[in-house]
């Protein structure tokens, strides 16, 4: 057999070995003794969002709490059953996905927040004249789709000054996305991420409002999610382990933004080519991990009274995503936080 | 002097025997859909999957009956429609007298098929978000998108159809005085619609696939859509399924209705 | 001999000295695959009366069928003449009527419809085809069918539709390629018979190619015998028969006496050349390796060209 033959029938096993564990929807479990394997999922890109993950991979933190942990980049709709079924052991969610998720009987628990805020925003250029939701009536919105934290997030802002969606101009899908609409005036504001176009118009000399939903309807940011097998199963304790460790990370990032940086640059080596973006980034990610309750309760605290108006205001929504009750205390969980 | 040969029946005879077949055909069809379900539901138990990941035959109908009562997919599977018949239309129009060109010319076919050949090679899948940044997401690209797809199997049906005619009736028209156009139009495209029809029934389900695939490169409405928001704005696991069965039933009805129109237009030629 | 036709001649009724069909110094050949034109008719002349029935037979590969489509206007020639009526033949003619070896219905038309193909060709209005189509079928016997499609019919019937078709535009002269040969051996026969009554009725002229010595004694006045490579008319037997025809005439010494001097001409002629060495019209149905088609023919009652029967 030659060598490129050889190869290609490992190469075959590989595959064949790694799909069927993935097949079979759960991970390998703890040797005694050895380090415990968490698969961990991050969202749909690298990026220097994550920073409070590598920065702890990069300085020991899980090594030193006996955990070998393992990173995967993926969407929602693919994180959430994949750690449901137990595919993975942790991973990062929208709270706006956990709800209906949890309501068509997935089985996960939200476990620890990361953002405090929701990230989910609309902006505008300073100069449109919009400085509360009232000032959206008649304007052009640019949205990427109606479904999604976004669209909740923009009834719930909506609401808040009497209008719905039809008394607005939504464009969907503006061309070129969101950000390059609103500076080049095609829409009047859009939707975005706190961390992201507001930021990016501001870097390029743009002053931007941000209007955001906090104050109105407190919808729960991302944060960990596993699932309740998981939860029940003998990893329990080194999931513990994994939200104190990340918990940490977070804090040191919140100290020196900067550090945070550089671990993610040493994961992801493309984002080392504009510092300034990426700390400036990190500096709005940082701002919204944190909020009146979390510096009451501390970092990753779940706050279960605005996750109950949350579900609430989902219910209420038309053609909402929620057709059966829940309660909070279905989908979250305390019990990882220190 | 009547030589009728005994051989030759009326007509009449023979359509009553064609009706009776297709009675017949129903009894296949109900069994497959029988064995298939069972296999569904056979599949769910064995593996014990949760509604999440795989639901049963008997919730996604309870979904797909509940989801069409209340209007959820009604509106998606209209806009959907729209398009498969407008790029169903768009790309058959374009590919019948493409076909002809390539079956009388071949200069014409030597210059074009190479770049047919190519655009029928690159997937849809990745021209799909060019189509959509160039047309917008509205209708008009997913109309280029299925005219897209739909167009290679239907052209090459139309050209293998016309140069399959046979010589021998194309002589007999000759014979009897045919131009050129009579001889296109009363001998070599009748004698050549059952295949551009078979190419049709091929673009019919690739309609849907076209439609869809555009729709995910971008678009407010349609199946393709209530995929996406089902699986990551719903997490509705059995909504899924029934709009999957939906874009299925949507693909079986195109294609009966293809043959319906062979039928007709084809009709019984022995 | 070439006679000078400037004059057009009507569809006289008397047997005048103008002809229905001239035949001058007619020469074609096609190329072949080994580089030698394969000269299929050289040289051939002849002129037919009007009304008169004339068989043209000899061997697959003689050049009948070359022949025959020159004269219907779907082949051109290399050199010489075709006349029908005094005027030239210079493509496929409204004059000229042509019945092929196969049937050449169009599958997707009922009886009626591919009658009235011709009619509709040359745009005529519908009440007239309609009419005109009727009228044909019935003259071939086959108005009951008027509405059937062609599977739904025998090969006789079909061929039958074919000859009704043919004489859609009033033609002055009828061409029939083997029209026969598909049909068995005792079909053959009342076809022979059917067509006789229809050219009764019709008053074309016929030109027939055919295979058996015994259907062209039976049908035609005359028989021209071709030979082949290069096809020219090596013989032209007058058939001394009254009219009209019965089958019971084919027992009689005439019909085998005339059939002797036939065969004798034919007694040269040599084998089909090989199909993959002709290019160009090959007669359709001509099988590689036939038999000799004259084998076996002698005084039989039968036709029975292909030797079916066991007689050889």
């Amino acid at each position: 057999m030659s060598m490129a033959f050889r190869r290609s029938i490992a190469a075959v096993l590989v595959v064949a070995a790694a799909s069927a564990a993935c097949a079979t929807g759960t991970t390998t479990s703890p040797s005694p003794g050895g380090p415990t394997p968490l698969k961990v999922g991050l969202g749909y890109i690298p990026s220097v969002q994550f920073a409070p993950f590598y920065l702890a991979d990069q300085k020991g933190y899980y090594r030193d709490a006996r955990l070998a942990v393992t990173f995967q980049n993926g969407q929602d709709a693919d994180i959430i059953p994949l750690v449901a079924q137990g595919g993975l052991d942790i991973g990062i969610a929208d709270g706006t996905s956990v709800i209906p998720a949890v309501a068509n009987g997935i089985p996960i628990r939200y476990v620890a927040t990361v953002y405090a805020r929701f990230p989910s925003i609309v902006f505008a250029k300073a100069s449109s004249g919009i400085a509360s939701a009232a000032d959206l009536r008649g304007k052009k919105l640019g949205i990427p789709v109606k479904g999604g934290s976004s669209w909740i997030m923009l009834q719930a802002l909506l609401a808040s000054a009497g209008l719905r969606p039809s008394d607005l101009q939504i464009v969907e899908y503006p061309d070129y996305g969101q950000g390059v609409a609103v500076r080049q005036g095609t829409v009047d504001a859009a939707t975005g991420f706190v961390n992201n176009e507001p930021v990016q118009l501001e870097l390029g000399g743009v002053k931007t409002v941000v209007l955001t939903v906090d104050a109105i309807t407190p919808l729960p940011g991302q944060g960990l999610i596993a699932g309740a097998t998981t939860l029940a199963g003998s990893k329990r304790e080194a999931l513990k382990a994994f939200v104190a460790a990340t918990l940490r990370a977070m804090r040191e990032i919140i100290a020196d933004p900067s550090s945070g940086v550089d671990a993610a640059i040493a994961v992801v080596p493309e984002l080392g080519a504009d510092r300034t973006t990426q700390l400036a980034i990190l500096r709005a990610t940082v701002a919204a991990w944190q909020s009146a309750y979390t510096d009451q309760h501390g970092l990753g605290a779940i706050d279960q009274d605005a996750w109950a108006r949350s579900i609430d205001f989902i219910r209420s929504m038309p053609e909402s995503p929620l057709s059966t009750s829940v309660t909070a205390g279905q989908m979250v969980s305390e019990e990882l936080l220190p | 002097m009547n030589l009728s040969a005994p051989t030759g029946a009326a007509p009449g005879h023979a359509e009553r025997g064609h009706a009776a077949r297709r009675r017949l055909d129903l009894v296949p069809v109900l069994l497959g859909a029988g064995l298939f379900i069972g296999a569904w539901q056979a599949a769910v138990w064995i593996g014990g999957y949760e509604p999440y990941i795989l639901p049963g035959p008997l919730e996604v109908a309870r979904r797909f009956v509940r989801a069409w009562s209340d209007g959820t997919i009604a509106p998606h599977a209209a806009t959907t429609l729209v398009e498969i018949l407008l790029g169903f239309g768009v790309g058959a129009s374009l590919a019948v007298p493409v076909g002809v060109l390539l079956a009388r010319s071949r200069f014409a076919a030597r210059l074009l098929s190479p770049y047919i050949v190519a655009a029928q090679a690159t997937p849809i899948l990745a021209l799909a978000p060019l189509i959509a940044l160039w047309f917008g997401t509205g209708l008009p690209s997913k109309v280029v998108i299925c005219a897209l797809i739909v167009f290679f199997p239907i052209a090459v049906a139309t050209m293998v159809g016309l140069r399959s005619v046979d010589a021998r009736l194309v002589e007999m028209a000759r014979a009897f005085r045919a131009d050129r156009a009579q001889t296109i139009r009363e001998v070599e495209i009748p004698a050549a619609l059952p295949v551009i029809l078979g190419g049709m029934r091929v673009g019919a389900t690739l309609a849907v696939i076209g439609a869809i695939v555009g729709e995910w490169a971008g678009g407010g409405s349609g199946l393709g859509v209530l995929i996406n928001l089902a699986r990551g704005s719903l997490f509705d696991t059995p909504l899924l399924f029934a709009t999957l069965a939906t874009i299925a039933l949507l693909g079986v009805g195109l294609y009966l209705i293809v043959v319906l129109i062979e039928r007709r237009l084809v009709g019984v030629r022995g | 001999m070439p006679r000078e036709s400037a004059t057009k001649a009507g569809r006289s009724r008397e047997t005048g000295p103008l002809a229905s069909i001239e035949i001058a110094d007619l020469a074609r050949s096609f190329p072949t695959a080994s580089g030698a034109p394969l000269i299929a008719l050289d040289g051939v002349e002849f002129a037919v009366p009007d009304r008169q029935v004339v068989a043209v037979l000899g061997p697959n590969g003689c050049g009948k069928s070359t022949l025959l489509r020159v004269i219907g206007g779907l082949l051109r020639p290399d050199s010489g003449s075709v006349a029908v009526d005094g005027t030239l033949v210079n493509g496929p003619d409204p004059r000229t009527g042509f019945v092929f070896q196969e049937p050449r219905l169009l599958p997707w038309r009922d009886a009626a419809a591919n009658v009235a193909l011709p009619l509709e060709l040359a745009g005529r209005p519908a009440e007239e085809r309609r009419s005109r189509a009727r009228a044909l079928l019935e003259l071939v016997g086959l108005a009951d069918f008027a509405g059937a499609r062609p599977h739904q019919l025998s090969g006789g019937m079909r061929q039958r539709v074919a000859i009704a078709r043919a004489l859609a535009l009033e033609p002055t002269v009828l061409l029939l390629d083997e029209p026969f040969s598909a049909l068995d051996a005792l079909t053959r026969e009342r076809f022979g018979v059917e067509l006789l009554r229809i050219w009764a009725e019709t008053r074309t002229t016929i030109v027939l190619v055919t295979h058996s010595i015994a259907e062209a004694i039976f049908l035609a006045d005359r028989v021209l015998v071709l030979s082949p490579r290069p096809g020219r008319v090596v013989a032209d037997v007058n058939v001394d028969l009254p009219r009209p025809r019965r089958l019971a005439m084919l027992d009689t010494a005439v019909v085998s006496s005339t059939a002797a001097s036939i065969r004798a001409v034919l007694a040269g002629a040599t084998d089909e050349p090989a199909p993959d060495q002709i290019w160009g019209l090959q007669p359709a149905g001509s099988a590689p390796g036939a038999r000799d088609p004259l084998e076996g023919v002698g005084v039989a009652a039968w036709f029975d060209p292909f030797g079916r029967e066991g007689m050889a």
